[in-house]
């Protein structure tokens, strides 16, 4: 029973890792996107860039410490 | 080997290729004290804390001691990083009276990023922060802080805002509110805190798993064959490729953390925008 729990947790990590992956390859793309169509505002575009994807990579976080509680 | 938080005295590397952790639960407990000060017994995470503090007020005192206007090298890098903290975070998001919460995004600034270091510190190899406690009590300081600041700029129209949102058709404000008060008062502190913790906790397991299981299988090689002995160098360079990588995680999670602390106080000061 042991066994299966925590392999259970692993795959609910798996599974909480996806949405924010694609979350963060969408936000770097596009902020990669902005840049090189206007440098002069790649200081703004950074920091904003870092906010949303601290807020996305949560999801992931809140799963990988579920999966130690697990 | 003591210095790691895992249990690797328990690995076989006989039995098993990786050397997985025996407990990690360990992270959320509290652990046997190092030695007692007065009564109060001293973690060894308690001892690092102070120890952090002393680092961060040495580099305040000694950086900024003698104002010289030609600075030594020290000197500039020093205000070069408080400046980056007071022009970039503390103006450039809260704007010009963000200059009023300068020092304690400075102050919580500092002791993660020093608190952070310690995970690649040689001997040391442990960040407080991967300790629930501290980025708690961290992320608890900056929600007492912005909701004050809310309170002291907009009287109690901030908090009937976020319970009662103008602009929103008056049948969905109930709904609206509701998930407004659990996002703002109690989401925002959670994933403040559980953001630095889970990255620094991640970051030093798989830090502490390949390193240590690199280790005991280039120690045992003689007992494991050559094959597995082989397996160690990559988990040693794995180990520390992933070295080079948690240089940019602590320097960015610190970051990060004064500056979601300061688009919290933002929203909290300019209100409707």
């Amino acid at each position: 029973m042991e066994v299966l729990k925590g392999a259970i947790a692993l795959i609910g990590y798996g599974l909480a890792a996806i949405g924010p992956g694609v979350g963060i390859g969408i936000i770097a793309g596009n902020a990669v996107q902005a840049m090189a169509r206007q440098p002069e505002a790649a200081g703004m575009v950074r920091t904003t860039m870092f906010l949303g994807i601290a807020f996305t990579e949560a999801l992931a976080l809140i799963g990988f410490v579920l999966f130690f509680l697990a | 080997m003591e210095q790691l938080i895992l249990a690797s005295g328990e690995c076989d590397l006989t039995q098993q290729t990786v050397c997985a952790p025996a407990d990690v639960t360990e992270l959320f407990e509290y652990r046997i004290p190092v030695f007692e000060i007065l009564g109060f017994p001293i973690t060894r995470t308690v001892f690092l804390m102070f120890l952090a503090a002393a680092i961060v007020a040495a580099i305040t005192f000694f950086g900024l001691r003698r104002k010289a206007v030609v600075p030594g090298r020290f000197q500039a890098a020093v205000e070069a990083l408080f400046g980056f903290v007071r022009d970039e975070v503390a103006i450039g998001i809260i704007g010009p009276h963000g200059i009023r919460y300068y020092p304690y995004l400075l102050a919580i600034f500092l002791f993660v990023l020093v608190g952070n270091f310690f995970e690649i510190t040689p001997f040391v190899n442990f960040p407080i922060t991967s300790r629930m406690a501290l980025p708690a009590s961290l992320a608890a300081l900056t929600w007492v802080i912005f909701i004050a600041a809310g309170i002291k700029r907009q009287g109690v129209r901030y908090v009937a805002d976020i319970l009662w949102p103008p602009g929103v058709p008056v049948f969905l404000r109930p709904l609206v509110g509701a998930i407004e008060f659990v996002s703002t008062f109690l989401v925002r502190p959670f994933s403040l805190a559980v953001r630095l913790f889970a990255n620094l906790v991640a970051g030093h397991v798989m830090l502490t798993l390949l390193l240590t299981t690199g280790l005991v299988s280039l120690t045992t090689i003689g007992e494991i064959g050559a094959l597995k002995g082989a397996f160690g160098i990559a988990w040693w360079a794995l180990g520390l490729a992933i070295f080079l990588f948690e240089v940019v995680v602590i320097v960015l999670q610190a970051y990060i953390f004064t500056l979601l602390s300061a688009v919290y106080i933002e929203t909290s000061v300019n209100p409707a925008h």
